[in-house]
C-alpha cells in the first residue's frame, strides 16, 4: 500500500479509474470466426473515489460483469486503461499484482459456486491471507467471521452447512480478509431469498459505515441498486449509456434507455397506474452492435442521426450527471409526473 | 369472486418419502381461482409453492402423496389414473415453467414442439397442427412467425424462447395456466413484455392464471388474489389490495419491509427478517414462522405450542391470516 500513489497525478481518493477500456473476445480460431468478436466492453470511462458505492446496472449481455472482472484485473483489457489507487496497472501481470488485490476485493453472485466445498470455513478465510504471505491468527479469522454477523463456532464448518445467506456472508468476509478499499460486488443478493437479501444488504452498507468501504454494485435488480448506491451507471450493449448521483439518475433519468428500464421495473403498489414505456425486441447483439448509439434500434426517438455516429456523454442539467444520447429527456421537476407530460 | 372457479384446492398434501422419512412440502393449503383472474401464490425457497403447482398438475415424482382435493371445473383430478391426466393436463390446464431453455427440446423446431403440443390433444394432420402453431407463435409476438417456427430453441434469445413456451402451453386453449416463476430468469424489460403478453391472452380468452412468484413488484401488478405460502403452509390469503395495504401476518410484512423499492428514494436500512426459511417439516409445532417473529413475546407460548390456522380478519371479506396476534401487526419489527 506503501508504493502506491506516489508518482501519480490523480487525485488520492480515487480508488478505482478506468480510461477507454475495452475487451473483445474473440469467437474461436476458425477461419470464419477470427475476424469477429464480441464487443463485451467498448469503451467505457469509469471512476470510484473513496467512500462511494457506485451501482453499475444494465440487462444481461451488458457487460457490467466484464466492466467488474477488469476493474478486479482478473481480465486483460483489449485496450484503454485501469488505474488502481492512482497507480497504471494495466500492464501488471501475476505475483506484480498481488499488492493491487490488497485493494480491491471481489464478491461473486453464487456462494455456492465460489467457495470450496471441501475446505472449511477457516481454511477459506486463511487463503486471502495466505496469498499475502500472512500467517493469520484465529483472533484474526474471528474478527472477521463477526464482522459479517457469523461467530467463532463457525470456523470448523463447511460451506454446505450453511444457508445461502450466510454463504454470502462468509463470501464477504473472505474479501474482507485484507482489508480492501474497494470492494467490487458482482450480483451479491439475486440468488437470495427476499428476507435474507435485505439482511446482505444492510450488512453492506453496516460495513461502508464501519470500515470506510468503497463499493462497486454490479446489478440487475434497479430497486437493490437504489438502496445502496450513491452514484449510479447504466450499461448498454458495452457502453455507459448514462451516469450521475443516485438520487438524481432515478427521480429523473435522461437518456430513453434509462427512463424504459426504470419504467419496466414492477412496483409493490396494487392499483398504481404507471406510464410503461414497454420496449420492442431484444438487445442486439454484442458480435455486430448497431451503428451510431447502441441504443437506436430500441428507441422510441431514434433518429438518422442516432444511426451515424455514437453519442458521448455529456452534462444534461449541469453537475455531474451524464447521458450519452442525442435528444436526453429534459430534467423532471415533479418527483414522479406522468411520462406523457415530457417535453422535448 | 363472481364467478365460479375453474380450478379449486382444497386441503392439498403432499409429503415426500424419502431416505430420511417423510417430508411434508405442503401441508394444507387451499385455493381457487375463477376464469378470467389471477391468484398470485408468493413464498420463498422451500415454501412449498412451486410443489403445490406440480401436485396441481400430477407431476410429482412417485414417492410423493398427494392428499386432499384439486378440482378443475368440479372434475377432481387427485387419484386420476395417468392416462386420464394426460388428458387433461396441457389440454385444460397448462404449465409454463421458469427456464424456457430446459423446456424445450433442442432436436425440435420450435414449430414443431407447439404443434406437437396441439395434436395430442387433436386428431388433426400435421399441416394443420402447425399452421395453428404458427398462429400461436405470431398470437404471443414473435415476429414472422411463419418463418421462425422452422428455428431451433437455441436461436431465439431468452424472452423470446419464453414467449414460445407460452404459446405451446396457450395451443390448447387451457383454461387454466399455472406459470411457475415465468419471468424469473428474463430481464426487466422482457419481463414487462411476457406479463403484459399473459395479461392480453387472459382478457382474450378468459384463462385463469395461477403465478408462482416471489417477486412481490410483479405480484402487486397482476394478481387478483394473493396466497403467501411459509414452510408449506398458508401464512396469509386475500385480494392484492388486502396483502400490500392491510397485511395481517407478520412475515407477509416483513417480506414487504424487506423488499428495496425503485420508486422510493431508499430507507437508511430495510427492515429485514432474522434468520433464513427453515427446511420442510422442521418445525413440528406451532407457528412455523415463529422462530423468526418478532410478536411472538407478546402473544407468548401459544405461538410455540399451537398451531395458527387461517382465520377471516373480520369485516375484511376474504381476507385471512394464519396469527395468532389478534389485530394487525404495525410497522415491519
Amino acid at each position: 500500500m506503501t508504493e502506491a500513489s506516489s508518482k501519480s497525478a490523480t487525485p488520492k481518493d480515487e480508488l478505482l479509474r478506468l480510461d477507454g477500456v475495452k475487451k473483445y473476445f474473440g469467437l474461436g480460431t476458425a477461419p470464419w470466426q477470427r475476424s469477429q468478436s464480441v464487443k463485451a466492453v467498448d469503451g467505457i470511462d469509469f471512476v470510484v473515489r473513496r467512500g462511494e458505492t457506485v451501482g453499475l446496472v444494465g440487462e444481461s449481455g451488458s457487460g457490467k460483469s466484464t466492466l467488474a472482472r477488469l476493474s478486479t484485473r482478473l481480465l486483460d483489457p483489449t485496450a484503454g486503461k485501469v488505474s488502481i489507487g492512482g497507480q497504471d496497472v494495466t500492464k501488471w501481470r501475476g505475483r506484480r499484482l498481488r499488492p493491487v488485490r490488497r485493494k480491491i476485493q471481489m464478491v461473486f453472485q453464487d456462494p455456492q459456486a465460489s467457495l470450496n466445498p471441501r475446505q472449511s470455513v477457516g481454511t477459506i478465510l486463511t487463503t486471502p491471507f495466505r496469498a499475502q504471505g500472512i500467517r493469520p491468527t484465529r483472533a484474526q479469522l474471528v474478527e472477521l467471521l463477526s464482522q459479517v454477523g457469523l461467530s467463532e463456532e463457525h470456523l470448523e464448518r463447511y460451506p454446505h452447512e450453511f444457508s445461502g445467506g450466510q454463504r454470502q456472508r462468509i463470501g464477504i468476509a473472505r474479501a474482507l480478509a485484507v482489508k480492501p478499499d474497494l470492494l467490487v460486488c458482482d450480483e451479491p443478493v439475486s440468488a437470495l431469498d427476499v428476507s435474507v437479501q435485505a439482511q446482505v444488504l444492510n450488512l453492506l452498507a453496516d460495513l461502508k459505515d464501519e470500515l470506510g468501504l468503497s463499493y462497486v454494485l454490479v446489478a440487475h435488480d434497479l430497486a437493490v441498486v437504489r438502496q445502496v448506491a450513491d452514484r449510479l451507471a447504466v450499461m448498454y450493449l458495452g457502453t455507459i449509456v448514462e451516469e450521475g448521483p443516485a438520487a438524481e439518475v432515478y427521480s429523473s433519468p435522461a437518456h430513453p434507455y434509462t427512463r424504459a428500464l426504470l419504467s419496466a421495473v414492477p412496483v409493490p403498489e396494487p392499483g398504481a397506474v404507471r406510464d410503461r414505456i414497454v420496449l420492442t425486441g431484444d438487445v442486439p447483439t454484442p458480435i455486430d452492435p448497431p451503428s451510431g448509439c447502441p441504443f437506436r434500434t430500441r428507441c422510441y426517438k431514434a433518429e438518422d442521426v442516432c444511426a451515424t455516429t455514437r453519442p458521448v456523454l455529456e452534462p444534461v442539467a449541469g453537475g455531474d450527471h451524464r447521458a450519452a444520447c442525442y435528444f436526453p429527456e429534459a430534467p423532471l421537476e415533479l418527483s414522479n409526473p406522468p411520462l406523457s407530460e415530457r417535453t422535448q | 369472486m363472481a364467478d365460479r372457479p375453474v380450478l379449486e384446492v382444497h386441503d392439498l398434501h403432499v409429503t415426500f418419502r424419502t431416505e430420511g422419512g417423510l417430508v411434508p412440502a405442503v401441508a394444507g393449503i387451499d385455493f381457487a381461482v375463477a376464469p378470467g383472474k389471477t391468484l398470485a401464490i408468493v413464498g420463498e425457497s422451500g415454501s412449498g409453492k412451486s410443489v403445490s403447482s406440480a401436485a396441481v398438475m400430477g407431476l410429482l415424482p412417485s414417492n410423493a402423496d398427494v392428499k386432499g382435493e384439486v378440482l378443475l371445473d368440479g372434475r377432481e383430478l387427485v387419484g386420476l389414473p395417468n392416462d386420464e391426466l394426460r388428458k387433461i393436463r396441457g389440454n385444460d390446464i397448462a404449465l409454463v415453467f421458469q427456464d424456457a431453455l430446459s423446456a424445450l427440446n433442442p432436436y425440435y423446431s420450435v414449430g414443431w414442439q407447439v404443434a406437437e403440443a396441439y395434436r395430442l390433444h387433436h386428431d388433426v394432420s400435421k399441416k394443420e397442427a402447425l399452421e395453428r402453431a404458427v398462429r400461436m407463435l405470431d398470437l404471443v409476438g414473435i415476429p414472422a412467425a411463419k418463418a421462425r417456427a422452422k428455428d431451433y430453441p437455441h436461436e431465439f434469445s431468452g424472452g423470446m424462447r419464453q414467449r414460445v413456451v407460452i404459446a405451446m402451453a396457450l395451443v390448447n386453449d387451457p383454461k387454466v395456466l399455472i406459470a411457475d416463476e415465468p419471468t424469473t430468469a428474463l430481464d426487466v424489460t422482457v419481463q414487462a413484455q411476457i406479463m403484459r403478453l399473459l395479461e392480453d391472452v387472459q382478457t382474450e380468452f378468459g384463462t385463469a392464471l395461477v403465478l408462482i412468484s416471489h417477486d412481490l413488484g410483479v405480484v402487486a401488478e397482476v394478481a387478483d388474489d394473493v396466497l403467501v405460502m411459509y414452510a408449506g403452509r398458508a401464512a396469509e390469503h386475500g385480494s392484492v389490495k388486502d396483502l400490500f395495504y392491510r397485511a395481517a401476518h407478520p412475515y407477509s410484512l416483513g417480506l414487504l419491509g424487506a423488499m428495496p423499492r425503485v420508486d422510493v428514494p431508499p430507507r437508511h436500512r430495510l427492515t429485514t427478517i432474522p434468520g433464513s426459511p427453515p427446511s420442510p417439516g422442521s418445525v413440528k409445532t406451532g407457528c412455523p414462522f415463529q422462530p423468526r417473529c418478532a410478536y411472538t413475546e407478546r402473544v407468548g407460548e401459544r405461538c410455540i405450542t399451537e398451531r395458527p390456522e387461517l382465520t377471516p380478519r373480520p369485516g375484511e371479506g376474504n381476507h385471512e391470516a394464519a396469527c395468532h396476534l389478534g389485530r394487525r401487526p404495525e410497522v415491519a419489527p
